[in-house]
């Protein structure tokens, strides 16, 4: 999967992309997927067990792909939280 | 029916709730050090505690009636109706990422962050006082469904379940506020998955397997029609004997008179669907016609997938947004979201086939009330002595989970959005910690009117969910997506909607001006008569203050059409152009 980015600066991670895009399309699908294929396996039906590994295959991928991004923008943005949150208790507190 | 508890039950119970208060004792310390512990644990947990923390709190007391109400009148296809919560598939990656960077404490708060002026500030009041009353509302609600569940099992009055367990939930939570929740629902969210799947494997088992209950609902095809042919021979006096639940079962026109009735063949009576189909997850009525259409279905997924995009488009957002502000990491958040709904999902799913079993151990049971008593009764009936104990623990323990979160969750709104920001701006910590404490037992002894006051869960669960998702559907994602829908847009979506969802649920139809809809038709109706009333108070209305709104973008990088907004951050070197640096 060359075409899926797993080097981010924080800059570049910042950005909604394709790797987001591709993730909210998985994501859904992986939901539906194990929702009804383990009440179909829990009946002992084949499609249930089918149903099950693909949306167990599009929980991999999404994690796969959505992770490297992820770690890059929490890892920029916890440098700068303290001071949000200075801002954020000003503004509480009406200083501003 | 009544249970008789043994010495080895009792234990089991009296162990749990001693687990539970022991772990509000033990994390006292941390929860009284500040605000930001006392409801947010800090803002430091690893993904995995709120993520266990949303399954637990959406493991509700009522949650199996309801799961096991739907799955018993339509079979796998009533998994549907659970399906409401995948609004996290998009959330986890979108809205939640977005609103974990705004910081902000509360939804309330964050109109503050996403809005200004006077018009944001009546929108954090507004939403403040809403929630401290829906949290109320919500307590009320479980809390009752307990007292319902104690007088099932013991034939207790239903306000000494409701009162005796909320107040047991309370002390942890008073000791140590959202550290206390937290970490009790860490370990409910176990015992409660782990007595689910218990119970659940135990009702399969003993209506044969799963094989067993297929063959035992391909057995129930030939009874029904053995039973139409009974009604259909039946003359009207014989007839009136048979309740009109039933005879809407078996496919009887219940507009009609007994009389009526009796004049019909076996071939007048239509079941929308078999007995064997039941096991199908697609089993729909119909496009449009039936109990369960396929409209329906498809507008739920809509409204529940395309809702991650807001913020608030289902109800169950404003706990969620606790939980994601308390995660450590945007990393930490949005697998938070993500994994604690996908747990949630798949014990939908298990549930589903568990009341498969109760319907084939006890078909054709037409009063709903008992019906939805369904999964209680696989525990009780069927699990051995001793382990009846356990199962009860583990009903407190779903209990619990709701009752602490939606306390803590109340008070969160009393304390920061009312009391911190409108009454005493520069409290102490330890005061607000105190307001917290306080807040919170004003919810609790609040719950306990609403839930006194509740006849019928069901109908004020739709309405409520309505209220805050319907007419606001739209305007909750539109506040995230488009930079130009202002504060005063979305406070008049909020007027809007609580007028709209009273006219077109209760009033229009009371008087008959408006046919009763389903629920899905009066969604889309309010949608429409909704944006009439936003779209161009948005546009009559300046936008927000563009400093403001660049300070916003910058700190929360929001999705979707924002392009004004990011040219000023980019012509004012807040941040880079990825363009201009790919052409450099």
């Amino acid at each position: 999967m060359s075409w899926i980015r797993t080097e981010w600066t924080a800059e570049e991670a910042d950005e909604w992309t394709k790797e987001d895009l591709i993730t909210i399309i998985l994501s859904p699908l992986a939901y539906l997927l194990l929702t009804v294929g383990v009440a179909l396996a829990c009946l002992f039906m084949w499609q249930g067990y089918v149903l099950t590994v693909i949306g167990g295959i599009c929980t991999y991928y999404m994690h796969k792909i959505i992770d490297p991004k992820l770690r890059a923008i929490s890892s920029e943005y916890e440098k700068k939280q303290q001071e949000y949150l200075a801002d954020l208790e000003a503004s509480t507190r009406w200083e501003n | 029916m009544n249970v008789v508890f043994t010495f080895l039950d009792w234990f089991w119970v009296v162990m749990f709730l001693l687990l539970m208060i022991g772990s509000g004792i033990l994390f006292y310390r941390l929860g009284k050090r500040s605000e930001s512990d006392f409801f947010l644990a800090g803002r430091g947990l690893p993904w995995w505690l709120p993520a266990s923390s949303v399954y637990a709190t959406h493991t509700a007391t009522d949650t199996p009636m309801w799961i096991t109400g739907v799955s018993y009148k339509h079979g796998m296809a009533g998994i549907w109706y659970t399906f409401f919560s995948a609004w996290a598939a998009i959330s986890a990656f979108v809205s939640t990422r977005i609103f974990r960077r705004s910081l902000a404490y509360t939804q309330a708060e964050w109109n503050v962050v996403r809005f200004t002026g006077i018009g944001a500030e009546m929108l954090r009041g507004w939403m403040a006082g809403w929630q401290v009353f829906m949290n109320m509302f919500i307590l009320g609600w479980v809390g009752i469904a307990m007292g319902k569940v104690c007088e099932f099992l013991f034939g207790w009055e239903p306000w000494i379940g409701l009162i005796t367990f909320s107040a047991v939930c309370a002390i942890y939570v008073l000791a140590a506020g959202y550290w206390g929740v937290v970490m009790a629902d860490f370990q409910q969210g176990i015992i409660a998955f782990l007595i689910i799947m218990i119970v659940s494997i135990w009702g399969i088992v003993e209506a044969g397997g799963p094989s067993g209950i297929v063959e035992k609902l391909q057995n129930l095809d030939i009874q029904r029609e053995a039973r139409i042919e009974t009604l259909a021979a039946m003359d009207a006096n014989q007839l009136s004997s048979v309740s009109k639940q039933e005879l809407a079962f078996f496919g009887a026109d219940t507009t009609m008179t007994y009389q009526q009735i009796a004049t019909l063949e076996a071939t007048d009576f239509s079941m929308p669907r078999t007995e064997a189909s039941r096991t199908n997850p697609f089993a729909f009525t119909g496009w449009a016609t039936g109990d369960l259409p396929l409209a329906w279905c498809l507008t739920m997924i809509f409204i529940a997938i395309l809702g991650g995009f807001g913020m608030g488009t289902t109800i169950d957002w404003y706990a969620e947004a606790q939980r994601i502000q308390s995660a450590k990491t945007v990393r930490d958040a949005t697998y938070s979201i993500w994994w604690g709904t996908l747990v949630g999902l798949v014990r939908n799913s298990i549930w589903a086939v568990a009341i498969l079993a109760f319907y084939v151990l006890n078909p054709w049971v037409f009063d709903v009330g008992e019906y939805e008593m369904g999964w209680f009764r696989l525990g009780f009936d069927y699990l051995p002595a001793g382990m009846l104990g356990f199962f009860f623990a583990a009903i407190l323990a779903i209990h619990l989970s709701t009752i602490s979160s939606h306390l803590n969750l109340g008070a969160l709104y009393a304390t920061r959005d009312l009391f911190h920001h409108y009454a005493k701006p520069d409290a102490s910590e330890k005061e607000l910690v105190w307001v917290g404490r306080i807040s919170t037992l004003i919810l609790l002894v609040g719950s306990f009117f609403f839930g006194l006051m509740m006849e019928d869960i069901t109908s004020w669960l739709i309405f409520a969910i309505w209220i805050m998702a319907a007419g606001i559907w739209l305007p909750n994602i539109l506040q995230v997506i488009w930079w130009r829908f202002n504060s005063w847009g979305y406070l008049s979506a909020w007027m809007a909607n609580l007028a709209f969802s009273w006219l077109i649920v209760w009033i229009l139809p009371h008087y008959g001006v408006l046919p009763e809809l389903a629920d899905y038709q009066q969604f889309w109706l309010l949608m429409i008569f909704g944006a009439f009333v936003y779209i161009p108070v948005t546009f009559l209305t300046k936008p927000e203050d563009m400093d403001h709104l660049v300070k916003y973008y910058v700190q929360a990088r929001p999705v979707g059409f924002w392009g004004p907004v990011r040219k000023e951050a980019i012509r004012r070197g807040l941040i880079n152009d990825p363009n201009a640096a790919a052409t450099t």
